[in-house]
């Protein structure tokens, strides 16, 4: 017995180890990163030192130079476009595969369409939009819908489709309609699909956003790092990449949480 | 040597106890105190309910886990790693899938640096004993329950051990392809001599096939009673003599197997 | 119970006849929904007749020296060599951090750090490093393609079953046996998974970089388009994009059966 507790302070001493380790290596990296823009090996035309970076971050609180905006402005119109381009993917494309996966007729009507929209990746729309729609909230949303739209679907069809027939059987055989059965049956048996490709929509339009910013914008976090570079400011550029990744970052953690606590029989 | 032991005993268990901890407190015994002997060239059957116990005690005689308490030993040398003198025939098998029947089988020897003609010849030998010939390209997907067991019966009798370990083999399989494996084990433990330690919670298959019969107790694991079983081989399942030994060890234990 | 059935079957000819007929009724809506379009508003929406044209066009007069195969060739060449790069270095790195606890420390958190930023957020630093030449569109997408990689790779290493692990060990496996017989074979389909993720990856953020900074390849064709208000250009480039990228995504799977024949997940599929 003894015996097994070393063994799990041991374990638990191992963990803090290697957490150590992981802290040093971050350490070192912007230490080295530190030291060579410092030292003039890299040029600070071309990169920030990290401690640059912070004031920047710090300055662009209240400063709008060089892209016209503050911080938060840009943070807050890139948050506009991407959860208006978002949630209408969600809105408009999980019901649509759930229905596409239990409803044949409409599978069979829909999906060629969406066959052909497929394969093209959301960035190639852009020119399209910008010619249809110009360059407002609308097209860039579009655009992000158009990345977040396809796991959407592809996702709730093919958790539906995996509707156990047991379950289906047992519905039917209490005489419920093909509806209620969808409804009660298919819809929460293929919730944790669906929510997979709700992850992937999640990730995607945060991408597609920064592509759709560089390209047509006036504001926003990607309209923010273009301007970075044409007027030198590799400060600018890499607080607005480290922006974009926190956000990510943070977005991706809530909706993990949302989702153990919307699907949390899903493991058992 | 630090063991002295009795002429044709191979294995010895001596006092092995192991312990693990539920949410990290709640100490949870699954083998107790057991100690027990494996003869040379034996068909011996560990028989004991439920899934407690048994499989943790195998692990630690194959080496593959230390005990917490007590040792076990080797023609005298104590164990403290896997032996290739010892072969484990796992209960969820652990066949590659990426590899095909014949490489699944060859993965001992293949492991040890066998070359490869030596290695497939081995292989191709115990694929025709266990009776897989012309499967030997052959995924493990594509194989049912029963031929499954088989690849992992040839790949452990393939690395040539000395002392095999069967764990609970047949456990997942339906009645009737269990039976028929009941009996190809026990035609190719004839054909092929070695220390066979068996694992089951079915006391007819261990009455079928057993030398000797180690009854545990449930949970933790402890010897309850040792068995010889001197019935002929092949035995019969409506013998009066097997339902006599059946009804005794099935009222020895706590629980109806 | 026979009778349904049979009842079933009479009924179901007319039935079966309407459901093939629909994709076909689909693929007709759309191209209506076009023509009518493109009477409205010819500019923005050209008939499917201008954009053929257009096509044709594009070989007999080609826009910067190339026409429509050149420019597929310019990208699908980037995406191949970023994705050869990525694939060595992604297994290896995948590899490393998935095996060995101290490497995951040491290299796992720096890549999960950078791991949120998307591809395309790189571009704008990337040129201002290294220009507009062929390289830096190359690292980008080389940054689009190497993420899934590892990340798969990760993963798949993980997930090795501790039962195969066991049994190598009970047959006396080395350390280095354990990872070269078991785990990197077992991670093979995470691994293809992974490729297949970066391929169409690639060929996004071959786009995005093409779009911003290029001579060459299918993104500048469309950004051409827009800039001289070429619509039908624009489309012609979609649909290679499109055409392309789902041949990409066959071909990719096609080399995954190919050299994991016992992945029974995609038999299924």
């Amino acid at each position: 017995m003894n015996n097994n507790n070393l063994l799990k302070k041991g374990r638990r001493m191992g963990d803090l180890k290697y957490m150590i380790l992981s802290v040093i290596s971050v350490l070192t990296f912007l230490l080295i990163w530190q030291l060579l823009v410092i030292f003039g090996v890299l040029s600070t035309r071309t990169i920030a030192a990290p401690t640059q970076v912070l004031v920047t971050f710090f300055e662009k609180f209240y400063s709008t130079a060089p892209d016209g905006a503050t911080i938060f402005t840009n943070i807050a119109v890139s948050l506009k476009v991407s959860l208006t381009g978002f949630f209408s993917a969600i809105i408009i494309g999980t019901p649509l595969g759930m229905l596409m996966g239990w409803y044949k007729p409409l599978d069979r009507f829909i999906r060629p369409l969406f066959e052909i929209i497929r394969p093209i990746p959301p960035i190639a729309w852009i020119p399209l939009t910008i010619l249809w729609v110009g360059i407002g909230l609308g097209a860039k949303a579009m655009i992000i819908f158009f990345s977040a739209f396809v796991p959407c679907v592809i996702n709730s069809y093919t958790g539906i489709k995996l509707t156990s027939q047991v379950h289906v059987s047992v519905a039917k055989t209490f005489g419920a309609s093909n509806f209620k059965i969808f409804r009660t049956v298919g819809v929460p048996s293929s919730m944790p699909m669906a929510f997979a490709g709700i992850r992937i929509a999640l990730g995607n339009s945060w991408g597609t956003l920064v592509a759709a910013e560089l390209l047509a914008a006036n504001a926003g976090l990607g309209y923010m790092i273009m301007m970075g570079r044409q007027f030198v400011r590799p400060d600018v550029i890499i607080l607005g990449m480290l922006t974009i990744g926190i956000l990510g970052f943070i977005f991706t953690w809530i909706f993990t949480k949302i989702e153990n606590v919307v699907v949390r029989w899903r493991t058992l | 040597m630090s063991m002295e032991q009795k002429a044709g005993t191979r294995l010895i268990v001596k006092d092995v106890s192991k312990t693990f901890y539920q949410k990290k407190i709640e100490p949870h015994h699954v083998v107790d105190k057991v100690s027990l002997e494996v003869k040379d060239n034996e068909f011996l059957v560990l028989l004991g309910p439920g899934h407690c116990g048994k499989t943790v005690l195998l692990n630690i005689v194959s080496g593959l886990m230390p005990p917490d308490e007590g040792s076990v030993y080797l023609d005298g040398e104590k164990i403290t790693k896997p032996n290739p003198k010892i072969g484990m025939v796992f209960q969820k098998l652990g066949l590659m899938p990426w590899k095909t029947v014949i490489e699944n089988v060859e993965i001992g020897p293949k492991l040890s640096g066998i070359n490869v003609k030596t290695r497939r010849e081995r292989a191709e030998y115990f694929i025709d004993l266990v009776g897989l010939k012309g499967f030997e390209n052959s995924y493990p997907h594509q194989l049912s329950g029963g031929m499954k067991q088989r690849v992992g019966i040839a790949r452990a009798y393939t690395n040539d051990p000395e002392i095999l370990i069967m764990d609970e083999p047949f456990g997942q399989l339906d009645a009737q392809t269990r039976y028929n494996m009941q009996n190809e084990i026990s035609r190719i433990s004839e054909h092929e001599k070695r220390t066979i330690i068996f694992v089951t919670n079915n006391i007819e298959e261990a009455l079928y096939l057993g030398d000797r019969i180690i009854l545990f107790t449930e949970c933790p694991a402890r010897v309850k009673e040792i068995y010889d079983i001197d019935l002929k081989r092949p035995r019969d399942m409506i013998d009066p003599e097997f339902l006599r030994l059946r009804k005794m060890i099935s009222n020895n234990t706590d629980l109806a197997l | 119970m026979k009778k349904t059935a049979a009842y079933d079957q009479k009924r179901r000819p007319i039935k079966k006849i309407l459901n093939s007929l629909l994709p076909f009724v689909s693929i007709t809506c759309l191209f209506l929904l076009w023509f009518y379009a493109s009477n409205i508003n010819p500019d923005l929406v050209p008939s499917p007749a201008s954009t053929w044209e257009r096509l044709i066009q594009l070989f007999v007069k080609p826009v910067n020296k190339m026409n429509l195969f050149g420019h597929v060739w310019a990208s699908l060449q980037r995406v191949f060599i970023a994705l050869a790069c990525a694939t060595v270095l992604g297994v290896t790195v995948g590899v490393m951090i998935g095996w060995s606890k101290t490497f995951k420390a040491i290299f796992g958190t720096l890549f999960e750090l950078i791991r949120p930023i998307p591809p395309i957020a790189w571009l704008p630093i990337i040129i201002m490093w290294f220009g507009i030449g062929e390289f830096p569109k190359i690292l980008i997408v080389f940054i689009g393609t190497f993420m899934p990689i590892v990340v798969n790779t990760y993963t798949g290493i993980r997930l090795v079953m501790p039962l195969h692990l066991d049994v190598a060990r009970m047959f006396n496996a080395s350390n280095r046996q354990l990872l070269f017989e078991v785990a990197i074979p077992s991670a093979l389909p995470p691994i293809f998974a992974g490729i297949r993720n970066a391929t169409s990856s690639g060929w996004m953020t071959v786009l995005a970089a093409e779009m911003i900074a290029s001579k060459a390849g299918l993104g500048f064709l469309i950004t051409r388009g827009m800039d001289y208000f070429d619509v039908p250009l624009i489309l012609v480039g979609m649909l290679a994009i499109g055409i392309v990228g789902a041949l990409l995504a066959i071909i990719t799977e096609f080399i995954e059966r190919l050299l994991c024949p016992w992945n029974k997940k995609l038999e299924q599929d």
